[in-house]
C-alpha cells in the first residue's frame, strides 16, 4: 500500500509505524524556518523562486511547494495571515503594534532580527479586573483572521493527502506576558491571582472564539492537528511551579482551549512548550495533549531515550533534532547521525514526526537542514515479510 | 523583634513587611550589616538554592528579590553615608543584537540583593557600551547574558573586545557570560571568566570573581 501524507502522520500520532519517519516543516508557527535560513537554502538548492514571509514580528518564511515536495513533507498549515491575524500598525521599521496594542520591537545590523514585545496595555500598576475589562479588545471573529483559509485549505485537497495543522491564533500565558509584561505577569499569578485568571479566562475566550470562526472556514472535517501552546520550561527547569502554579491556575484554562477544539474537529492536540517540558507531561496527557513539541533535547530531563521510556506509550513527539547545538553547530554528518539516533528512540513503535526543535535559525548551514530531511526520507521501517 | 523575622519575610515574597522590619531593625540601633547580611543576603541565597534545587521557580524568586529590593531602598543610602562598600560594581546586559531579558534582569536583581552595586544597560548592548559603563563606574565585572544561539557570536566578539581594552585601555574587568545557549565549556572556549547555569550560579560566581 502506497501511503498519503496524511494517513503517515496519524499512523505516528497514532503510535503506529507507517513505511517511514512522518516528516513536518511549517505547518505551525513553531515549527518553521527564520527567512535567512531559508534563502540561504534556496540558493544552496539552486531554486530561484521569491521568498514568502509567513510572519514578519517571527521573520519566518512560508516555503514554497517545490522545497515541502523535495523534503517530503507530510504536512501543510491552517494559520491566521501574518500567524496572529488581526490589524496592528507600524510606527516604524522596527516598532510594530499589534491588534492587542502590545508593542513589539526589533533591532538591527544582526543575525536576528525577529520581533518581541516590549511594551503593552496592561503593564505597569496594579493588575486588576476593571483594567482588563477597559483595555480595547480586538475582536476575535475579524474577518481578516479567516481570510484565504477556505481557498488555502481547497488548493492542499486538490494537491494531494496532506495532514492539516491548525494553528490556534494566539496564546494565553504568553499573550498576558505582552499585555502586561513577563515579570509582572508572573508575580501576578501569586499577588493578583483573580484578575490574573480572569485576564487568563478572556483570553481562552477569544482564543476559542477566533478558531471556531477559522475552523468554520476550513470545515472542521479537514483539521488533523490542533496547534497550540507556550512555554512552560526553562532551559534547566520549570517557569513555575508544575504541581501548583501550573496545575491550579493556567492547567484548567489550557484544557477548556483545547479539549473545546478537539471535540469541534476530532483533531489531535499538538502541544508546544520550549525548554524542559518533562515536569509537565503529565498534566498534558492529563488535559488531552496528544503531541508534544518542540522536545527541546538540550533542555534538563529532555533527552529522547528518558522521553520515550516514560511517555511514550501515550505521548507522541514532534521535532527533536537540536537546535541549540548540533543544527548551527554541528556537521552534516552529525546533523544525520542525530536524526537518525532520534527517528530511531523517539520514532520506535510510531509516535514521532521529524523536525528541528523550534523554528530553523538564521545561522543553521543549509547543508545540514538538507541533512536533516534527507535522513527522514530516506528511513524506513522496517516492514514485516 | 529580630532580624530573623526580615528573613522570614523575604521567604514569605512580602514586599510590604520587608520595609517595615528593616525600619523597626534601625530603630534598634542593629547593625545595618547584620541587617543586610543575616536578614535580606542569607534568604535571598535561601530562595537561590531552592532555586536550582527546583523546588522553587521564576514567580518565587522575582517576588524575594522585589521583596530585598524593597528593604535595600531603605538600606542602601545608609550604607553609602556610612561608607561600607559594595561587594563589587557589575555593569550587566542582554549583548548586542538580542532584546531577551528576563534572565538578565533576575540576575540583576539577584546580585542587588547580595549587596553588589548594579548598572543595568538593558539589552542590545554593544561591546564599546560595556566598556564605557564599566570605565565610568569602576565596575569589577561586566556580565553579558543573550537567549538566541545567533547571539553567541556577539557574546564571543563582546568578551574579546573587553579583554582587549583591559590590555590597551585602562580597563580592569572580569567578564561574565550567561543564557541558555551559553554553557562553561562556550565560557572557557572564549575567554570569559566566569558562568552561571543559573541566575544564583551566576550570584555565587560573582562573588568568587570579585573576592579573587
Amino acid at each position: 500500500m502506497a501511503w498519503t501524507h496524511r494517513q503517515r502522520v496519524l499512523a505516528a500520532i497514532n503510535h503506529e509505524e507507517p513505511d517511514r519517519v512522518a516528516i513536518d516543516l511549517a505547518a505551525a508557527g513553531a515549527t518553521g524556518i527564520t527567512i535567512d535560513a531559508y534563502d540561504a537554502l534556496k540558493a544552496h538548492l539552486g531554486l530561484e523562486h521569491e521568498s514568502v514571509l509567513m510572519s514578519k514580528l517571527n521573520q519566518l518564511a512560508q516555503p514554497d511547494e517545490t522545497v515541502l515536495e523535495k523534503f517530503g513533507v507530510d504536512t501543510r498549515p491552517i494559520m491566521a495571515r501574518g500567524r496572529r491575524g488581526g490589524t496592528g500598525r507600524w510606527v516604524d521599521e522596527l516598532t510594530y503594534i499589534d491588534h492587542f496594542g502590545v508593542t513589539f520591537k526589533s533591532t538591527v545590523g544582526t543575525a536576528d532580527k525577529h520581533f518581541l514585545y516590549k511594551d503593552g496595555p496592561l503593564c505597569g500598576g496594579e493588575l486588576t479586573i476593571d483594567r482588563i475589562d477597559e483595555m480595547e479588545w480586538p475582536d476575535p471573529e475579524d474577518p481578516l483572521m479567516a481570510e484565504g483559509i477556505k481557498e488555502r485549505v481547497a488548493s492542499y485537497k486538490a494537491q494531494g493527502d496532506y495532514c492539516l495543522v491548525f494553528n490556534v491564533p494566539d496564546q494565553v500565558i504568553h499573550r498576558a506576558y505582552g499585555l502586561r509584561g513577563m515579570e509582572s505577569f508572573l508575580m501576578d499569578l501569586f499577588k493578583a491571582p483573580e484578575a490574573a485568571c480572569y485576564l487568563m479566562d478572556r483570553l481562552v475566550d477569544y482564543n476559542i472564539k477566533a478558531s471556531e470562526a477559522m475552523i468554520r472556514e476550513a470545515g472542521p472535517e479537514n483539521v488533523d492537528v490542533i496547534f497550540f501552546g507556550e512555554d512552560l520550561g526553562t532551559q534547566n527547569g520549570c517557569m513555575f511551579d508544575p504541581n501548583v502554579t501550573y496545575a491550579k491556575l493556567i492547567k484548567p484554562r489550557h484544557e477548556r482551549i483545547i479539549q473545546t477544539l478537539k471535540s469541534l474537529t476530532g483533531g489531535k492536540s499538538l502541544f508546544h512548550c520550549c525548554g524542559s517540558a518533562y515536569l509537565f507531561i503529565e498534566h498534558l496527557i492529563d488535559i488531552g495533549v496528544d503531541i508534544l513539541n518542540p522536545v527541546q533535547v538540550a533542555a534538563k530531563n529532555m533527552e529522547p531515550e528518558r522521553l520515550k521510556a516514560e511517555f511514550g506509550d501515550r505521548m507522541a513527539f514532534w521535532g527533536g533534532i537540536n537546535t541549540q547545538q548540533t543544527l548551527p553547530q554541528g556537521t552534516s554528518e552529525e546533523v544525520a547521525a542525530e536524526t537518525r539516533h532520534v527517528i530511531d528512540v523517539l520514532g520506535k513503535g510510531g509516535g514521532y514526526v521529524l523536525n528541528a526543535v523550534h523554528n530553523i535559525q538564521p545561522e543553521v548551514p543549509p547543508e545540514n537542514i538538507v541533512a536533516m530531511y534527507n535522513t527522514g526520507l530516506s528511513h524506513r521501517y522496517l516492514v514485516p515479510a | 523583634m529580630s532580624v530573623a523575622e526580615i528573613y522570614e519575610a523575604v521567604l514569605d515574597y512580602d514586599d510590604e513587611a520587608v520595609p517595615e522590619l528593616v525600619n523597626a531593625e534601625l530603630e534598634a540601633n542593629t547593625d545595618l550589616k547584620i541587617i543586610l547580611d543575616d536578614g535580606m543576603i542569607a534568604a535571598l541565597d535561601d530562595i537561590g538554592a531552592r532555586f536550582s534545587e527546583g523546588t522553587l521557580f521564576v514567580p518565587e524568586m522575582l517576588m524575594a528579590a522585589q521583596a530585598v529590593q524593597a528593604g535595600m531602598d531603605i538600606l542602601r543610602p545608609l550604607l553609602v553615608e556610612s561608607g561600607a562598600k559594595p561587594v563589587g560594581t557589575v555593569v550587566i546586559g542582554t549583548v548586542k543584537g538580542d532584546l531577551h531579558d528576563i534572565g538578565k534582569n533576575l540576575v540583576g536583581m539577584l546580585l542587588e540583593g547580595a549587596s553588589f552595586e548594579v548598572v543595568d544597560l538593558g539589552v542590545d548592548v554593544d561591546a564599546e557600551t560595556f566598556i564605557s559603563a564599566a570605565q565610568k563606574n569602576e565596575a569589577d565585572l561586566v556580565a553579558i547574558s543573550g537567549l538566541l544561539t545567533t547571539s553567541m557570536p556577539e557574546i564571543e566578539s563582546a568578551v574579546a573586545t573587553i579583554a582587549e581594552a583591559n590590555k590597551s585601555r585602562n580597563l580592569n574587568v572580569k567578564v561574565m557570560v550567561g543564557g541558555p545557549p551559553v554553557n562553561n565549556d562556550f565560557a572557557t572556549r572564549i575567554g570569559a571568566d566566569g558562568y552561571g547555569e543559573s541566575a544564583p550560579a551566576a550570584v555565587e560566581r560573582a562573588r568568587n570573581l570579585v573576592a579573587a
